[in-house]
């Protein structure tokens, strides 16, 4: 993906509070005209890496580098860049005008070309002509966003970065916006960085993810390479419910689930690979008829089922453990509650992973 | 009509306010328009109180007690509003103290402190008197003169802009000067652009009231300036006092509290605290 | 406690009254307790002194009494707080001379005292308090009025180091009439008393109905006054600018307000009567003797007296002449048991070397016919002196 010359490059980031390393030695290329995220819990050290590439914070060790160029110490209001805060950060005291014309007048421009490529931005952002002279507090939640990112893009930055500007935002309105931002992304071309601690979110987006926990990254990769690949049980569970099993590796080349007391037959398994956790993600899980009809089948009792929207997903509880099985609405299962059930999945399905 | 029984549980309130607030207020404009030298309500009203301060001088003593509220007003934003940012932004872990020790002379009576400065201002006091023995220095006291009195009401009135101030510019979310910062304003546009208009709550609200109160101001005047400025308050004072003239005392009273209010009407209708806000 | 809840009429007039002098007096002090039963109830309104704890509570504990007092700095403001109503709220009223025999009682403010217990405890006083003294007595002669104790004089007090008795004495009212004296003086702000002094200054007797001449002058010298002085203040302050140096003299002075910085060790600030000026007989100083009265309060307590009388005691007119604040001689000092019980530092402080010599060049204080005027326009020209 970072095939072209990267805009920005991280060397052994690190940025240390007291003892602790909020971030720790990150390496990392973002492609010019990349929607790159970067995915954590809070507390991960995402949120310090931003403010280290606006130029709020300035990392402890390492590089970063613009087009090449050392921008460690460069102020933010000298670097080519420019964020949409959390809370937004609009000003209250303005119009929306005068909030996306702000970077504008800043850098002395007349009033008229301001006003021109602010109404143009508001086209841009679908906001109506007549909200130029309207109070930014009277904007709704969904308009405040669009401000926002209005005011960023009159900047012009060549980078844009974004501090979960979604997250204070209902859930269908964010769906609504998520889509518009890959948009205004692909109408600007511009290079955006974004965090969030949605991994759903960050892949209806993103050309690329990373995952960052306790200050590293753990895994970089497309939306695709994350969701069937990961590679620590972390970023696995990051993705939604899944089911994971401890287990460990037999000498005749079968799995033992500690939890089940089962032998499974496993995927591909990783060199020198002894004990870890199988992932399986709910899809994969199927109810059976009888166990020979998948690789691997466990029998337990339906204890629960949850409607989730055009899905439908199914507690069945086989000893001590839990499993989560999901069906699509038209291929919805057919037992009752207390029903005994086998479920099973083909080793291909599942995911080995070592952490 | 029957009142509502929060109606009726109001009615203490309602009545602590007409006796302890409206009544005394109203007795004294009552009262300025009694005959001069007069001491009961009972007299014919008249406009004469009114008239023998517009003929007289008392407009010299509404001038200073303006001039010098005014002064000490604009000299306590210039003075407060880099401490009250300094112990917001700056100061960290020191601004606790720091405010401590502006807010603890407030346990200390007002013209006991200023009793304090004059022995510091006085000639061969604690300021004159070092600078004589340790350096030779001889230097004439501004004891009872003009700065001595706006240095006491600037002392006295501090922490009365200060904290508001204080206040306004800890309103100012961070976000925004970073988020201004980040759109490429320097230092001074930010404060410029986000956190003086920002923090105009705060300081409109210190301006009010340290304004109100330096327009009332006796004391500073009286020990500090050793009388050489007539404020209108001293005026008030000598009129029910030496003078006896309590109907021209009200009348003077009432004259203060027109001007006070007419200018604090004005002050809040330039600025708006709502609009401050962004309410409106 | 039986009656305690019953409101009688007198009580509401009483109330009413209080009401009316909190209103006008906006922001004046109101002695609480001012009506109850009365004969353990006493209330005192007086220059500072009698309201001390050195003088009230052996006073309160011998009678079991509970006693206010409130002091106040200026003779007009309490005989109108009488007019305003509250001759129902006080027993005693300590003031100036001139007033009980030539307002209080023409005006129905004060009780006369009975004589055959009163009169004979002049007869100890100094000579010159000798019965029936002027003061004490109503104009035609035939009531006592009240008691007298404290008294000064009281017109200037220079620092001696800067200026001598002698030169102070000889130059007398001129001080202020000399233009290289402007800036190096203060004043007192006592401005009944100031008026007194302007007049003095200006050349002619205060004591009188002035005439426009004398007005047009009085107008001239209090503005001129007023711009040369450094500084107006209370007593402390003055006080301290004397010692500091930051003034040589100040006016309206005596041994009343000399006293405190002489008593702490500054002999050289000292009261001064100039040796002649413009009142009869070539006086130039004012003195004043205080007549304590008794208030035309309809229950007037039964304490008043007897505090008249415990205040007569040798030692108690020590206590007085001693209280906080200022210090001053005593009539009482005529009785040797008394004198006896001032110590050389005592009777230093209040000059009793000159006091005689000082009093015998002072005409006594007396009502102003045209105080109102002169007082107003004493207030502008200090208003207009500030506009520069």
């Amino acid at each position: 993906m970072a095939e072209a010359s990267p805009i920005l490059s991280l060397k052994s980031v690190r940025k240390m509070f007291g003892a602790h390393a909020a971030v720790d030695s990150i390496d990392l290329d973002i492609a010019e005209g990349e929607f790159f995220t970067i995915v954590g819990p809070s507390g991960s050290g995402k949120t310090t890496m931003l403010r280290m590439l606006a130029g709020m914070d300035t990392p402890t060790s390492g590089d970063i580098l613009l087009r090449g160029e050392r921008i460690n110490d460069l102020p933010a209001n000298k670097r080519p860049t420019c964020m949409v805060f959390q809370s937004l950060a609009l000003f209250p005291h303005r119009t929306v005008g005068q909030n996306i014309e702000f970077p504008l007048k800043i850098r002395g421009e007349v009033p008229e070309s301001r006003k021109a490529r602010a109404l143009q931005l508001m086209d841009l952002l679908r906001l109506p002509q007549s909200y130029y002279a309207k109070n930014v507090l009277k904007c709704s939640g969904g308009e405040r966003q669009r401000v926002a990112l209005a005011r960023a893009l009159a900047y012009d930055p060549q980078i844009l970065f974004f501090d979960e500007p979604l997250s204070a935002i209902d859930y269908k309105l964010r769906k609504t916006l998520e889509k518009e931002l890959k948009d205004i992304h692909r109408e600007t071309k511009k290079t955006f960085v974004y965090i969030t601690h949605s991994l759903e979110e960050a892949m209806v987006m993103s050309d690329r993810i990373g995952v960052m926990r306790a200050g590293k990254l753990v895994q970089v990769g497309t939306p695709h390479q994350i969701y069937s690949a990961p590679n620590t049980r972390f970023v696995s569970e990051f993705v939604g419910d899944v089911n994971v099993l401890p287990v460990s590796l037999d000498t005749d080349g079968r799995l033992h689930s500690r939890l089940t007391g089962a032998r499974l037959k496993p995927p591909p398994v990783p060199e020198g690979f002894s004990e870890g956790h199988l992932v399986i993600r709910p899809e994969f899980l199927r109810f059976l008829a009888k166990a020979a009809d998948a690789d691997n089948a466990v029998s337990g009792r339906l204890y629960n089922e949850y409607v989730l929207g055009s899905r439908i997903q199914y507690q069945v509880r086989v000893g001590e453990g839990v499993f989560a099985v999901e069906k699509l609405r038209q291929q919805a299962f057919t037992g009752k509650l207390d029903d005994d059930v086998i479920i099973g999945w083909d080793a291909k399905d599942a995911i080995l992973v070592t952490d | 009509m029957r009142l509502s029984q929060g109606g009726k549980s109001a009615i203490p309130v309602v009545l602590f306010l007409i006796v302890g607030f409206a009544a005394p207020l109203l007795a004294v404009i009552w009262f300025s328009f009694m005959p001069p030298r007069s001491f009961s309500f009972g007299g014919a009203p008249t406009l004469e109180n009114y008239a023998t301060i517009f003929q007289g001088t008392n407009y010299i003593s509404f001038l200073w007690s303006l001039s010098l509220a005014v002064t000490a007003v604009a000299l306590l934003a210039l003075v407060c509003y880099p401490v009250a940012y300094g112990l917001v932004r700056v100061f960290g872990k020191w601004a606790m103290l720091l405010t401590l020790l502006f807010t603890i002379p407030l346990f200390v009576s007002e013209n006991i402190r200023l009793y304090g400065w004059v022995l510091f201002l006085i000639k061969n006091g604690v300021l004159l008197g070092t600078l004589k023995s340790m350096f030779g220095l001889q230097l004439e006291s501004i004891l009872f003169s003009l700065p001595a009195i706006i240095l006491g009401m600037v002392y006295v009135y501090l922490p009365f802009m200060l904290f508001p101030m204080t206040l306004g510019i800890s309103m100012v979310p961070n976000e925004t000067r970073d988020a201004a910062f980040d759109l490429g304003a320097s230092r001074w546009q930010v404060f410029k652009e986000v956190e003086l208009p920002l923090s105009m709550p705060g300081v409109v609200i210190g301006f009010l009231l340290t304004f109100v109160l330096a327009i009332g101001a006796i004391a500073e005047a009286k020990v500090l300036g050793g009388q050489r400025v007539i404020p209108i308050t001293h005026d008030i004072e000598i009129a029910f006092t030496y003078s006896q003239n309590w109907p021209l005392g009200a009348a003077l009273s009432v004259l203060l509290m027109l001007v006070v209010g007419v200018l604090v009407l004005l002050a809040l209708r330039r600025f708006d605290l709502d609009t401050f806000l962004g309410r409106r | 406690m039986a009656n305690s809840s019953k409101i009688s009429r007198r009580n509401f007039m009483q109330q009413s009254a209080l009401w009316a002098a909190a209103f006008a007096g906006a922001g004046s002090v109101l002695p609480g307790q001012a009506f109850a039963a009365r004969e353990k109830e006493l209330n005192i309104l007086c220059w500072e002194g009698y309201n001390s704890a050195q003088v009230l509570d052996p006073f309160r504990t011998s009678k079991g009494a509970t006693v206010k007092a409130e002091s106040l700095t200026n003779d007009p403001t309490m005989i109108n707080r009488l007019r305003a109503g509250e001759t129902n709220v006080w027993d005693l009223i300590n003031v100036n001379n001139p007033w009980a025999r030539k307002v209080m009682h023409p005006e129905k403010l004060i009780k006369p005292l009975d004589r055959g217990r009163f009169e004979p405890f002049f007869g100890s006083m100094m000579p010159e308090f000798k019965a029936p003294y002027k003061w004490a007595m109503d104009e035609a002669g035939a009531e006592l009025l009240g008691m007298a104790q404290r008294f000064g004089p009281y017109s200037y007090v220079v620092n001696t180091d800067k200026i001598s008795r002698a030169a102070a004495e000889d130059q007398g009212w001129n001080l202020w009439n000399d233009p290289a004296n402007a800036g190096k003086y203060g004043i007192l702000e006592s401005d009944d008393w100031n008026v007194f002094n302007i007049c003095l200054i200006a050349g002619f007797d205060p004591f009188k109905v002035h005439s426009d001449d004398e007005v047009a002058k009085f107008t001239e010298t209090a503005k001129r006054v007023f711009k040369g002085a450094k500084v107006v203040g209370d007593i402390a302050t003055m006080n301290q600018s004397l010692i500091a140096g930051e003034i040589d003299f100040h006016m309206t002075g005596g041994t009343y307000s000399a006293s405190p910085a002489r008593a702490d060790g500054h002999p050289e600030i000292r009261g001064i009567t100039p040796k002649s000026g413009p009142m009869a007989g070539g006086k130039g100083g004012v003195a004043w003797i205080e007549i304590t009265s008794t208030v035309n309060n309809p229950e007037l307590s039964p304490l008043a007296a007897d505090f008249l009388e415990y205040v007569q005691a040798p030692d108690i007119a020590h206590t007085v002449a001693f209280a906080e604040g200022t210090f001053n001689p005593v009539a009482q000092m005529g009785n040797p048991d008394c004198f006896k019980l001032f110590t050389a530092e005592q009777l230093d402080a209040i000059q009793w070397d000159s006091l005689a010599e000082e009093m015998g060049r002072c005409a006594e204080y007396d009502i102003v016919p045209d105080y109102d005027k002169l007082l107003d326009i004493m207030s502008a020209a200090k208003r207009e002196a500030s506009a520069g």
